[in-house]
């Protein structure tokens, strides 16, 4: 009972969040100078040509009115037309590409999750030895480094020297991403390397704070083999946070992905925003931002329920919050 | 500070990574004047000359500009945008932190939602749409959206500071004496509190340097001919095929200084934190 | 478990290799280009990026021989006039529109008629004002009588803008998402930001033509990245490339051609401060040095790299030669003196930073100006920012400028004091004059007096760089008959893969 409370309360929060993050973006790209019709029309734009534009475009019409239009359209699924590419419902761009990110980012998942699990759990056991060394320093040195760096670097490496993959994400015309995985490699290294310091040190700490507890010393006393005590007894238990950790970065990773996205040419929603901002076409922009914070409460409110059904200290531990 | 030297003694990547920021910040200072060549200055006999050729120790771009003397000016954009960065959104995040976990109440759940808020966007997106409005990118416009996009997390650390501050008997004792809130909170709990907060600094240091280093690579960040060392990798991307060196140095020169700060953060929360 | 988990494997196996040989039947002709991102592709206000799209779905009334540089027919079979005030066009019998209506005399009446919409901001409005009146006498022929007259009328049918449209088609609407012409590709899918694919026109109405089967174009942003498409055997044709690209690729068994040069207008705003005032727009020629310009563009002065102050283009026959005036900056430093800036001065420079020599020529006007007491300050901005935003109004500007088959339609647009797109803001009354005398003079030998007066105007008071670059295109050996007039429309309809 108290966990569907907890979960509706959650729930309704996250709504919230959504609702006033999309007023806020809706405001700040109000504010910023320049303006669409003129854009559109471009070089050889007439005052009349201009107003008229704005006439048929709804630019005209107070701030709140437009943005309730807006809102009244997205509750029932309408995220509208491209202010700037005429004609061109949102709907029928944005999820295309939104696929094409989702995988990214599960390609990504499926390469950093294991590999920062395994080398977190190896430099926990081993803490203070060289190999633990040499790992932290790597998850370290990797945390803050912006994506396009490795991006670049694999690129020479990779594209430039060895020639076995693509410097840019195509996808023929006719083919899938399905057909094309190879042009997910890359980009998914990429992000890989600067969620690895965050996950693998995690992974650490939370392994030297399990190695440490009663219950494994006890295992260990009673003579179980160490790899067994390890993965069966400890591990199981260090996994928590990680998971925590996983989970909260999921939006942030979406946010990297502008940036992967920008180097490779991959036809994501990071790039597909990027040139949402760069034309200012205040409705993809809102589409895009909007469901990089929808992955990013979703993620965070999974991670929670999971948190809570998984670690039994919250689930006694009712009315703390 | 004579603990902090002690135990730098004993952490040599620490003290690799101090080496590494000084020598940047050396280079910025003085590095310019000790060139041979000037940041604009295009040698039309060497364009995309190898490292080594003509005297460019790193080679050149495709106007035949210094990749050096590049890097080395460049420094100086991206070092003033990361310190001033990370001073401002420390502060900030101090003042709006400190006031919401002091005050508590309903004060506090306004400040956790609108953190809530603004926490749910990834920085750079925010920062991104923040400098639209600004519009040009100069240091100041940059200073001042990085630290935007940066207050919500320093914020939320600084509460947490003061939360676990806030029930100490010194503080009970301040405010027994009479003091204000202003000086409880500014002067009794932040001397007490300064380890995370310069941990958070350091930790900030490092993001903003990704973050004017990602900006530039967009394309949003500083106007050439400045070098910024994002856009730097951005342009020379477009011959990366024939230069691979004209993208590898300014990649390696983000990612030196992104190390060494990480280091030194690192280094300090052993030092202020886990050991306190 | 296992069991099942190898058949399905099996299956899956099985269906792959049947659509695999079904798709062998019978080898498609496919011409693979990698071409620029578009933004707007509306007719009208179309902005000129993926010449493969727009000229393969849509087509002109004439069209320019690639070889001899002749308006040639199209959609108009035949044009003639009788004073240069009269036209009278004759339409092509049997053509239709992809989506099967007939093209008539009505359809050209409402293209013409639709550069003057208020809604819309057509590019070629102010070309077509001259238009007094359009008369359909019956469904091949259209009479068009100017306001006044204008031997070279027929060339603004030439304008990449002024493809023909259906009258009962809503291009307002669908124009961006579901581009419709007579030409001789249909669009099949339509990938924003990513992708096109082209069909063929079984209904074409030149026989014979397109030659090729599918025509598949990949928007790619970033120049080197086309490049390296094509080396990669992803693609058979990609435009822009540089000159580090051609000679990379041509080394490796390319083909790299330059169908025609382009403008980069260096405009000296006369309106405003500093450049209103002739000695230092004087001033700022003086530090020009044409070699170091063409060093920076990566190529050579007078093979691929051209400079002059007028605006006409070196190889055009319309062209009067001047002498380089010699890079002399203590020349340049006594005129700044004169104007009142003995100690120099600073002024900002505009321009699109992803266009093709955008930073390399800026970057180096910046360093060539500076010794005489020019500090240009560099303001870069991505192309449709600088052109919506910064374009027109600015002190000093970098702009692309695609050359005119005819060299009269850039000057009215561009060099006249009231043309549309008057970036320089020149406002002198012999320029006017001379433009009105070029546009209106029948006689060829008379027309060029006016053209080399202009040049000797530009060179004394003229407000304009006029820096030629090359265009480049680089094939796959390949690819067969392609090829590019000088209004960029590709003639996709004829090219084809030879393996």
């Amino acid at each position: 009972m108290f966990f569907i409370r907890r979960f509706i309360v959650r729930l309704g929060s996250m709504v919230a969040t959504l609702a006033v993050m999309s007023f806020l973006i809706f405001f700040l790209v109000e504010l910023m100078p320049g303006d669409v019709a003129q854009m559109v029309l471009g070089q050889n734009s007439t005052p009349e040509g201009l107003a008229s534009l704005r006439e048929s475009m709804g630019l005209n019409d107070p701030f709140l009115v437009r943005y309730w239009r807006w809102f009244s359209g997205l509750l029932q699924g309408d995220l509208g037309e491209s202010l700037y590419m005429r004609g061109v419902a949102i709907n029928s761009i944005l999820w295309r590409k939104v696929g094409h990110s989702l995988v990214l980012a599960i390609t990504a998942l499926l390469f950093y999750v294991p590999l920062s699990i395994f080398f977190g759990v190896v430099a926990g056991v081993r803490a203070g030895k060289l190999s633990d060394q040499i790992i932290s320093f790597f998850g370290l040195a990797t945390m803050a480094l912006p994506e396009f760096v490795s991006g670049v670097l694999f690129i020479t490496l990779f594209s430039v020297k060895l020639k076995i993959l693509p410097i840019t994400s195509v996808i023929p015309i006719g083919e899938s991403l399905w057909g094309n995985l190879n042009i997910l490699i890359l980009p998914a290294l990429s992000i890989t390397i600067v969620m690895f310091g965050y996950v693998s040190r995690m992974q650490r700490s939370s392994m030297i704070q399990v190695m440490d507890s009663d219950y494994v010393r006890a295992a260990t006393l009673k003579g179980l083999p160490r790899r067994y005590v390890i993965f069966r007894h400890a591990l199981k238990n260090a996994l928590l946070p990680t998971i925590t950790i996983i989970g909260m970065n999921m939006g942030w990773l979406f946010g990297g992905l502008i940036v992967v996205e920008t180097l490779f040419g991959f036809p994501g929603l990071g790039s597909l925003t990027m040139s949402a901002i760069k034309t200012r076409d205040v409705p993809l922009i809102e589409a895009c931002v909007l469901f990089i914070t929808f992955i990013f409460v979703v993620s965070t409110l999974i991670t929670d329920t999971l948190y809570g059904v998984l670690n039994p200290r919250v689930r006694l531990a009712k009315g703390v919050d | 500070m004579r603990r902090i030297l002690h135990d730098l003694k004993s952490n040599p990547l620490a003290i690799a990574g101090f080496a590494v920021l000084f020598l940047w910040i050396f280079l910025a200072l003085a590095g310019p004047s000790l060139m041979n060549f000037t940041y604009t200055e295009m040698d039309t006999q060497n364009q995309i000359a190898p490292p080594g050729t003509g005297g460019h120790l790193l080679g050149t771009d495709a106007l035949g500009r210094d990749l050096l003397a590049r890097i080395v000016t460049g420094s100086r954009s991206i070092l003033t945008v990361a310190l001033f960065t990370s001073f401002f959104s420390t502060a900030a995040g101090i003042i709006i932190g400190f006031s919401a976990g002091y005050f508590g109440g309903l004060v506090d759940k306004i400040f956790l939602r609108i953190l809530d808020v603004l926490m749910s966007i990834p920085a750079l997106v925010l920062a991104m749409v923040i400098l639209g409005v600004l519009g040009d990118s100069t240091i100041m416009s940059l200073t001042l959206m990085i630290s935007i996009a940066y207050i919500p997390a320093t914020a939320r650390v600084a509460r947490g500071t003061l939360l676990t501050h806030k029930g100490r008997e010194y503080v009970d004792a301040a405010r027994i004496m009479g003091e204000n809130n202003f000086s409880i909170m500014f002067r009794q709990i932040l001397p007490n509190t300064l380890g995370p907060i310069i941990v958070e600094a350091t930790a900030r240091f490092a993001y903003s340097i990704m973050m004017v280093a990602s900006l530039g690579f967009l394309g949003v960040g500083l106007q050439p001919p400045t070098p910024d060392w994002g856009m730097m990798v951005i342009e020379n991307k477009q011959i990366i095929s024939v230069a691979p060196w004209s993208v590898l140095y300014p990649a390696l020169a983000i990612a030196s200084l992104v190390i060494a700060i990480s280091l030194i953060s690192d280094f300090f929360s052993k030092v202020l934190i886990h050991e306190s | 478990m296992k069991k099942s988990l190898f058949l399905i494997l099996m299956a899956m196996l099985l269906i792959f290799s049947v659509s695999a040989t079904g798709q062998q039947e019978t080898p498609k002709n496919i011409v693979r280009v990698a071409d620029q991102v578009p933004n707007l592709i509306t007719p009208g206000v179309w902005d000129g990026q993926t010449f493969s799209m727009n000229c393969t779905i849509y087509e002109y009334l004439v069209e320019l021989d690639p070889e001899t540089n002749e308006v040639i027919p199209c959609l108009a079979k035949d044009w003639s006039t009788t004073d240069g005030k009269v036209w009278t066009l004759k339409l092509q019998e049997g053509v239709k529109f992809h989506d099967g209506s007939d093209f008539t005399s009505e359809d050209v009446k409402f293209t013409i008629e639709r550069t003057q919409d208020p809604d819309l901001g057509h590019l070629q409005k102010a070309d077509f004002q001259i238009v007094e009146s359009i008369e359909t006498p019956d469904d091949y022929t259209v009479v068009l009588t100017l306001k006044e007259v204008r031997p070279t009328f027929i060339y603004l049918f030439l304008a990449y803008n002024m493809m023909m449209l259906s009258s009962d088609y809503d291009y307002a609407s669908l124009g961006e998402s579901q581009p419709m012409g007579t030409g001789a590709f249909k669009m099949a899918e339509l990938r924003p930001k990513e992708s096109a694919l082209l069909v063929k026109n079984e209904e074409y109405w030149v026989a014979g033509l397109p030659k090729a089967d599918e025509l598949r174009i990949y928007f790619v942003p970033d120049i080197d990245a086309s490049m390296n498409m094509l080396e990669a055997g992803k693609v058979d044709i990609a435009p822009f490339a540089t000159v580090i690209h051609k000679d990379r690729l041509e080394a490796a068994g390319f083909e790299v051609i330059s169908p025609y040069q382009e403008h980069r207008f260096v405009a000296l705003a006369a309106d405003r401060e500093p450049f209103n005032d002739n000695r230092v727009r004087q001033a700022m020629k003086y530090c020009m040095d044409p070699e170091v310009l063409a060093a920076a563009c990566q190529g050579e002065l007078g093979v691929d790299i051209f400079y002059n102050e007028s605006p006409i283009l070196n190889n055009q026959s319309q062209y009067y030669d001047i002498p380089f005036r010699g890079q002399d900056i203590e020349k340049a430093k006594e005129l700044l003196a004169e104007a009142g800036y003995p100690n120099g001065l600073s002024v900002e420079l505009y321009y699109g930073s992803d266009h093709p020599f955008g930073k390399e020529l800026t970057q180096t006007i910046k360093e060539l100006a500076a010794p005489a007491g020019f500090d240009v300050q560099l303001k870069g901005y991505s192309r449709d920012v600088y052109l919506s935003q910064y374009w027109m109004n600015a002190p000093m500007l970098l702009t692309g400028w695609g050359g005119r088959p005819d060299p009269s339609m850039l000057l009215m647009l561009a060099y006249h004091s009231e043309g549309p797109w008057n970036e320089s803001h020149i406002n002198e009354p012999r320029v006017d004059e001379l433009i009105g005398k070029i546009l209106a003079e029948v006689d060829d030998t008379v027309r060029q007096g006016y053209y080399d007066e202009l040049a000797k105007v530009f060179y004394d008071r003229g407000t304009i760089l006029n820096i030629q670059v090359p265009y480049y295109v680089a094939l796959r050996k390949e690819v067969k008959d392609y090829s590019q007039p000088m209004t960029f429309v590709t003639r996709y309809k004829e090219t084809y893969i030879s393996e």
